[in-house]
């Protein structure tokens, strides 16, 4: 089968959809309206990192990428549904790519426009603090913004395809990204940068330390994002629909 | 044309066998019923031809090849196992219109078999507020969006009205028609005799039979007539004396078994008994069905051991 009917229809399948779409809209508005607060305090702050005081409303927001990468996949185990979209593209491999492809690039578009949202919203709270602010860091902020979100995105559509379940899917990764990498934080020190929401984050910092830097830190979240992702086609390619 | 084959096909979920070395072959231009108790595989069988299960053993092929590798296989089979697979919150006309897109399917046919379906009306509101007999009703319009020559449907008159069941009789009847491939599993036997020219019979994931729905009735129910006379003392002792077995019937009268109404009707017109009614008892395919599986259905009740 062509793969761009297989897209179409996985994209019309996103569109139609609500809460996919509310998702979507719920990650602008949140990151784009906690950034803005963000800016408006804490520049007295001795570790005061403009770049990410602009990006912090991605931290609350990144659960609505999450949830969109793992309701996207789970809405085709709703009630036992899988058996139809693989009897219409009936090469799983190919029909799971395509899936991910329609996650990805929403994600990814709207993590772009939300990263310059972000800043410009953070920007205007923050006035003289953000002056150090360079062109290049927050270019880098903005796409590291929409890369970091679109691999967060993945990662949850290939949990939820590996538990064939969007609920045990958030069930793991919200508690992960909300309490788990604030409570260790830097308590166990360098290797906490290694999770892949930390070393993804760190394209977001005007300064870090540590053996990541932006891109590479977004490599390590690719990483993770790709075992996921493996992990679930093994399941779609491998286990009875 | 396009047949399914089923060869040697063999499915075991851990040690449960609920496929065993099955063979059989759906032929075009007729309406194939599928028949066997719960549990007999026959939803099993429908997910292995349409290769969303993998066989154990076998193969199960639409036109000599294996549903994965059909270019666009909606266009070749259309398939309904389960109603309650579309999302509830897409609107039915959506949901058909993700479908028909991944196969190129034109959007005109969405509307076509909307309305073929009866449920144009209906098209634009969410699949969670349709009735059970909607839901159906969408899924075999989803089945036929492709225009596929082989048409699979797993228990397709559930929760159908009167008229639903009147309306996908007709459809059935005019699909095979058409000279496609239509297999329909049901354990509703009135109904299936209502469509079906061709049975195929599972028991515990066995064939037990493959054959002409007349042909099955007639090989298993056994002809019977019924008559009714004035003289009822005399009948009983006319049918004893010539070695028939007669049994008091519900509406009054005497049903005679193994035997035909030439015969009853000769006997008694010899012993100048008068006649009231004499006709004879078609079998039905319950009967006939009843009789096979009594011996082989899974969940008859087994002794209990002490």
């Amino acid at each position: 089968m062509p793969f761009t009917p297989v897209l179409h229809a996985e994209w019309l399948k996103i569109r139609t959809l609500r809460s996919l779409y509310g998702a979507l809209v719920a990650l602008f508005a949140v990151t784009t309206a906690f950034s803005a607060i963000a800016a408006t305090d804490g520049s007295d702050d001795p570790e005061f990192d403009p770049l990410f005081t602009a990006f912090l409303g991605m931290v609350p927001g990144q659960i609505a990428a999450v949830a969109f990468g793992a309701l996207a996949v789970s809405s085709e185990f709703t009630g036992g549904g899988l058996w139809l979209a693989l009897a219409a593209v009936p090469q799983r491999g190919r029909w799971f790519t395509a899936k991910l492809t329609a996650i990805a690039v929403p994600v990814f578009i709207v993590g772009l426009v939300t990263g310059g949202a972000s800043l410009a919203a953070a920007r205007a709270g923050m006035g003289a603090a953000a002056d150090g602010l360079t062109a290049g860091e927050q270019l880098r902020g903005a796409l590291g913004c929409g890369v970091y979100l679109a691999l967060m995105a993945l990662f949850a559509a290939g949990l939820a395809a590996l538990l064939r379940s969007g609920t045990g899917a958030l069930s793991i990764l919200i508690p992960f990204l909300l309490v788990v990498s604030f409570v260790i934080g830097d308590a166990a020190g360098g290797l906490t940068d290694f999770l892949p929401d930390r070393a993804g984050q760190i394209a977001l910092h005007s300064t870090w330390d540590g053996s990541l830097g932006p891109w590479t830190g977004l490599g390590v979240t690719a990483l993770w994002t790709a075992g996921a992702v493996v992990a679930g086609a093994w399941s779609v390619r491998r286990r009875d629909a | 044309m396009t047949s399914i084959d089923v060869r040697d096909l063999t499915k075991e979920y851990g040690t449960r066998r609920a496929v065993d070395h099955l063979t059989f072959t759906v032929e075009p231009g007729r309406v194939t019923g599928f028949l066997g108790p719960n549990g007999a595989g026959k939803s099993t069988t429908m997910r292995l031809v349409l290769g969303l299960d993998r066989p154990t053993s076998g193969t199960a092929t639409i036109g000599g090849r294996a549903y994965a590798t059909l270019h666009e296989p909606l266009r070749e089979v259309g398939a309904l196992l389960d109603a309650q697979a579309a999302h509830g919150s897409r609107t039915g006309r959506d949901h058909l219109r993700t479908l028909a897109a991944s196969n190129r399917i034109p959007v005109r046919r969405v509307d076509e078999v909307l309305e073929e379906t009866g449920l144009a009306t209906a098209a634009r509101r969410r699949v969670k507020t349709y009735s059970l007999g909607m839901r159906q009703r969408l899924g075999i319009a989803a089945a036929l969006l492709g225009d596929p020559p082989v048409v699979l449907l797993d228990e397709p008159s559930n929760g159908l009205d009167p008229e639903g069941i009147i309306w996908i009789r007709t459809l059935l009847r005019r699909l095979a028609d058409e000279g496609r491939t239509v297999l329909v599993s049901s354990h509703l036997m009135n109904e299936t005799a209502s469509f079906a020219d061709h049975l195929v019979v599972l028991g515990r994931g066995r064939l037990l039979a493959d054959m002409p729905m007349r042909e099955f009735i007639h090989a298993r129910v056994q002809p019977r007539v019924r008559v009714r006379t004035t003289e009822e003392a005399a009948l009983r002792e006319l049918l004893a004396r010539h070695g028939y077995e007669a049994a008091l019937g519900d509406g009054g009268g005497w049903i005679v078994q193994h035997a035909r109404v030439e015969d009853i009707g000769r006997l008694a017109s010899e012993a100048r008994l008068p006649v009231l009614e004499l006709a004879a008892q078609e079998g039905t395919l319950e009967q006939a069905y009843l009789d096979l599986t009594a011996a082989e259905t899974e969940f008859t009740a087994q002794p209990q051991e002490a």
